[in-house]
């Protein structure tokens, strides 16, 4: 999987609540129907982590540290919206191009 | 250790050391089929070192200076195989089959840590290299004494290969044990800053990146032999590393500005 796209399903997922590593690829499971290579999903927590787009949640506890809890930033949050609403418009544009209406 | 945790020892020690537990307990649970993504991330991973995420604490700097010296030695290696050699040659007698020496030296010279001219970090260097470099040391020395015995040229069979063997192998330690003083010696020299690494990295990629087009192009009038391709495919492999790694650390630098 492309590295944007895999940085794309993680701040999506992060979105929602703050999760681990694994965690983060069974809520990715639940919504693609399929799971991230490891390369792909710790690439992409490092790349977004970097890019402070996503942030380890402080005070998670004993097991957090060795498994560490990722939330979403302000930054991040704003990165996500700008994307999928650029998404979302080329969806609609290729729908209607297609005769077919959005679902 | 299991294949999962060498897996995970692949990635850049601040990754590892961040998502290390993580990514040996995903691989465990998806099996061998996640290896090639695994290795591929890994491999994503050391060529962009803006996304290690470190680079205030000045380790990206100590790593990347080890790799340009891990690649030096792999290029001293890989140049040996083909040495004599009348396309890829080292001197002023011949400027124009020499010039991809002077941007792999320029490269190498920006890279290199200085040492602190501090009596304390000097008496410190010299230990540390010393100790490091004492066994590689004694190799060399057997190596030598073997050649100027004689004997190399007069054994044949299996202590001909042993010799070859021996040969190689302790060219090799001595390229791991510079690597590892490198790693050591920081704490006593100013490593580069990660300015100078940009320009260092692309650099010594750039004379990498000569050598391989002459070695090609010299193989293109004579007919290439597959040790000659072979030596030819690392050091193009070698260059695109440093140029890319050398690349990602001048965007990351930018947008650090």
């Amino acid at each position: 999987m492309h590295s944007n796209d895999a940085q794309m399903l993680v701040l999506t997922v992060l979105a929602d609540r703050p999760l681990h590593g694994y965690a983060i690829n069974a809520a990715i499971e639940q919504l693609t129907g399929s799971r991230l290579g490891p390369g792909s999903l710790y690439g992409a927590l490092s790349r977004l982590e970097t890019r402070e787009l996503i942030e380890p949640v402080e005070g998670a506890g004993e097991a957090a540290e060795r498994h560490r809890t990722m939330q979403i930033t302000a930054a991040g949050r704003d990165v996500l919206r700008a994307e999928l609403q650029q998404m979302a418009r080329v969806s609609a544009a290729g729908l209607r191009a297609l005769g077919a209406t959005p679902t | 250790m299991s294949a999962a945790t060498l897996l995970a020892r692949l990635y850049p020690p601040a990754v590892r050391e961040r998502w290390g537990v993580d990514i040996s307990r995903e691989v465990t649970a998806a099996g061998i089929r996640s290896w090639p993504d695994t290795l591929a991330g890994a491999v994503r991973l050391w060529l962009q070192p803006s996304a290690w995420g470190d680079n205030r604490s000045g380790q990206t700097r100590q790593v990347l200076t080890v790799m340009l010296f891990a690649v030096v030695a792999a290029t001293v290696l890989a140049l040996r195989t083909v040495t004599p050699s009348t396309a890829l040659t080292a001197d002023i007698g011949h400027p124009a089959t020499s010039l991809w020496l002077v941007p792999l030296l320029a490269g190498v010279a920006l890279g290199a840590p200085l040492p602190r001219p501090r009596p304390a970090s000097l008496r410190r260097l010299a230990v540390v290299a010393a100790r490091t470099l004492a066994a590689p040391t004694v190799a060399v020395g057997l190596l030598l004494a073997a050649a100027w015995s004689g004997i190399a040229e007069h054994v044949t069979g299996p202590a001909d290969l042993a010799l070859v063997g021996y040969y190689w192998a302790t060219l090799a330690f001595l390229a791991v044990r510079c690597c590892t003083l490198v790693a050591r010696v920081s704490a006593a020299t100013v490593l580069p800053s990660t300015r100078r690494l940009s320009v260092a990295l692309p650099l010594f990629g750039l004379g990498l990146a000569m050598a391989a087009g002459q070695s090609l192009l010299a193989g293109g009038r004579t007919g290439l032999h597959p040790g000659g391709l072979a030596v030819t495919a690392v050091l193009a492999v070698l260059a695109a590393t440093t140029v890319i790694a050398g690349h990602d650390l001048r965007r990351g630098q930018r947008t650090a500005d």
